[in-house]
């Protein structure tokens, strides 16, 4: 009763207060929200239709840059390899970050230990990753094929190799990327619970039917999620491309934001870089809609 | 009298036949692999960042080097000012975690507890800049920065000038902009009960103490992961400071890392040594805070 009329006490009397203190809280953040993010966003969309390049024209040429996306080989190369990228990459890491959950999902104190230890990667800055593997790339000084020539195979030219570079850089990134995935898979196994696990032992089921008819179906909303987030992230491709081939050999390594940084910070296509840079907004929208379309259920796990 | 513990026999060498369980056997192989995969380009880090140039070029692999060579480390500070690029790094990545840290968890209460007209709309608002990712708006940001008014020479009407370009504002003010903190902190006070702020509110407290008095003490789950997110994010950021710097002296340690590579011969020792001094204050934070820093990952990868 007392709570009752405590709530209702509230209500009436502070409603106005209550709205006017609301609004100075959230006013900071909200400055900085609508300057930094929304009105970028805006005047992204304005810009795509002009041929701005940072001088004092600024002139309204409707779709024209569109049209001029659909001949640039360049852009179209660059879909084509964030494509690649994004394909061979997010399944090698659903896998490994699968099975190495599933193999550090243990109370022994060696487990905590890998778990750190595949996050690693994860945490470390991409700059410092690609310092990593640039060395370990390097034709002549480089590990990979010093390791080569030790077993007497043919070196590899490896990042200066028109074939073989964007595959060297999804291997990084697999790399990098698998403990994030090791830890969200985890997290899923550790939401499962363990009565299942009893019955299907009690039911004389194998550990591997078991992974197969428990666990694989039990974490699927967490694969589809894991699908979808590290697709987005594959999209945003840029920092390693920028700092170990910068978008080469012969283009075979430029993705969609690296076309867009090329564009608006050495050209200063400012307009035509826009209209790239709404291209990738409406992919990444698309997958995101997708997400939330049949992505149901994440929730219970995480 | 020994009784094996698997068939509860005496004589367990006949009726007891060690089961050998093959999926703990390959989960453990799994495990081995992977590690090692893990680490080994690590190890290779810190063993080149300790040997000579001539042992890099040499044909052979070097694995432990002959002499440990302390002095490229010393060497790497010295190649460009790194004073001043550990100096800028940690500078803005502190500003940043404080300005947000406060903003975020004022405006997630805000949006958690009072019932003010037009919430709705805010928070899908904030939803939808969640979603778009800073590559999108990396463009139109630098022109924005590059034309605020009244700054770096600029008139009022933003002309003229460099703008916010190669200050440490310019730097810092996306980072603070993103609105993921305000859903983090926001999902997370909603699972206070209501009742504590209605009884501060009796006693005449103001919502902006009801804040700062009963709910800050109480977030250091939620500020402790969003703090390390900020930390990381912010101190591992390449492409935005990029974009807005172009003098040696507002140069972060990413940026500076870069420098290594645009020389002619890279000296990989130097560059490794440097890798590892850059990359250290995160492992430092990860092995001390490690519970937080999984909560901050798993709480990150809601956000999509």
């Amino acid at each position: 009763m007392k709570k009752a009329n405590s709530s209702k006490f509230i209500h009436k009397k502070g409603f106005r207060k209550d709205d006017i203190s609301a609004y100075i809280m959230i006013t900071p953040f909200f400055i900085f929200f609508i300057l930094f993010v929304l009105v970028p966003i805006a005047s992204n969309f304005y810009n795509s239709f002009t041929n701005y390049n940072l001088g004092k024209t600024r002139n309204f040429i409707g779709l024209q840059n569109y049209i001029k996306l659909f001949g640039d080989k360049d852009f179209i190369q660059s879909i084509w390899n964030t494509l690649i990228y994004a394909v061979f990459s997010v399944i090698p890491l659903m896998f490994l970050g699968f099975i190495s959950a599933i193999a550090v999902n243990g109370r022994a104190k060696i487990f905590y230990i890998t778990r750190a230890l595949f996050v690693f990667p994860y945490i470390t800055s991409m700059v410092a990753v690609s310092m990593i593997w640039l060395y370990l790339y390097e034709p002549t000084t480089g590990i990979f094929n010093k390791l080569f020539l030790a077993m007497e195979l043919e070196p590899l030219k490896w990042l200066f190799d028109e074939k073989l570079a964007l595959p060297s850089l999804i291997l990084m990134n697999i790399w990098k990327n698998m403990g994030y995935v090791m830890i969200i898979y985890l997290a899923g196994l550790q939401g499962i619970q363990q009565d299942i696990y009893e019955a299907g032992r009690v039911d004389g089921a194998s550990d591997f039917k078991m992974l197969y008819k428990i666990t694989i179906p039990m974490v699927s909303p967490i694969s589809f999620f894991i699908f979808v987030t590290t697709t987005i992230e594959s999209f945003k491709t840029f920092e390693q491309i920028r700092i170990m081939t910068g978008g080469g050999p012969v283009n075979s390594t430029t993705t969609i934001v690296h076309q867009i940084y090329m564009r608006a910070f050495s050209e200063y296509k400012m307009g035509y870089a826009s209209a790239m840079s709404i291209v990738l907004l409406v992919i990444i929208f698309v997958i995101t809609m997708i997400n939330i379309k049949f992505g149901k259920g994440k929730e219970q796990y995480i | 009298m020994i009784v094996c513990s698997t068939c509860h026999h005496t004589n367990f060498v006949k009726f007891c036949k060690p089961k050998i369980n093959i999926y703990k056997l390959l989960t453990w192989f799994v495990v081995v692999i992977l590690a090692a995969l893990t680490a080994i380009p690590f190890l290779i880090m810190v063993s080149v960042s300790f040997q000579s140039m001539k042992e890099i070029y040499s044909p052979e692999l070097v694995f432990i080097p002959t002499k440990f060579q302390f002095i490229n480390y010393v060497n790497a500070m010295r190649n460009g000012n790194w004073g001043r690029y550990l100096f800028n790094s940690t500078y803005v990545t502190v500003i940043v975690v404080i300005v947000s840290l406060f903003i975020n968890s004022m405006t997630g209460y805000a949006f958690a507890r009072i019932r003010f007209k037009g919430r709705h709309f805010l928070f899908i608002l904030l939803l939808v800049g969640m979603m778009i990712p800073p590559q999108v708006t990396m463009v139109p940001l630098f022109i924005i920065m590059r034309k605020f008014p009244l700054a770096g020479g600029n008139n009022i009407l933003g002309i003229g000038g460099r703008g916010l370009i190669n200050t440490y504002s310019g730097i810092i003010i996306p980072f603070i902009a993103g609105s993921f903190g305000v859903f983090l902190c926001r999902q997370f006070y909603m699972t206070f009960p209501k009742d504590i702020d209605n009884s501060a509110l009796i006693d005449g407290c103001s919502r902006f103490k009801a804040f700062t008095k009963i709910y800050l003490p109480l977030s250091k789950p939620v500020l402790a992961s969003l703090g390390i997110l900020k930390f990381t994010g912010t101190w591992n950021e390449y492409t935005w400071p990029l974009i807005m710097t172009n003098s040696d002296s507002m140069k972060t340690v990413q940026i500076a890392l870069t420098m290594f590579r645009d020389e002619a011969e890279i000296i990989w020792n130097q560059l490794m040594a440097a890798t590892i001094i850059s990359s250290i204050i995160i492992y430092i934070l990860f092995l001390s805070l490690q519970k937080y820093f999984v909560a901050g990952i798993l709480a990150g990868s809601v956000k999509e």
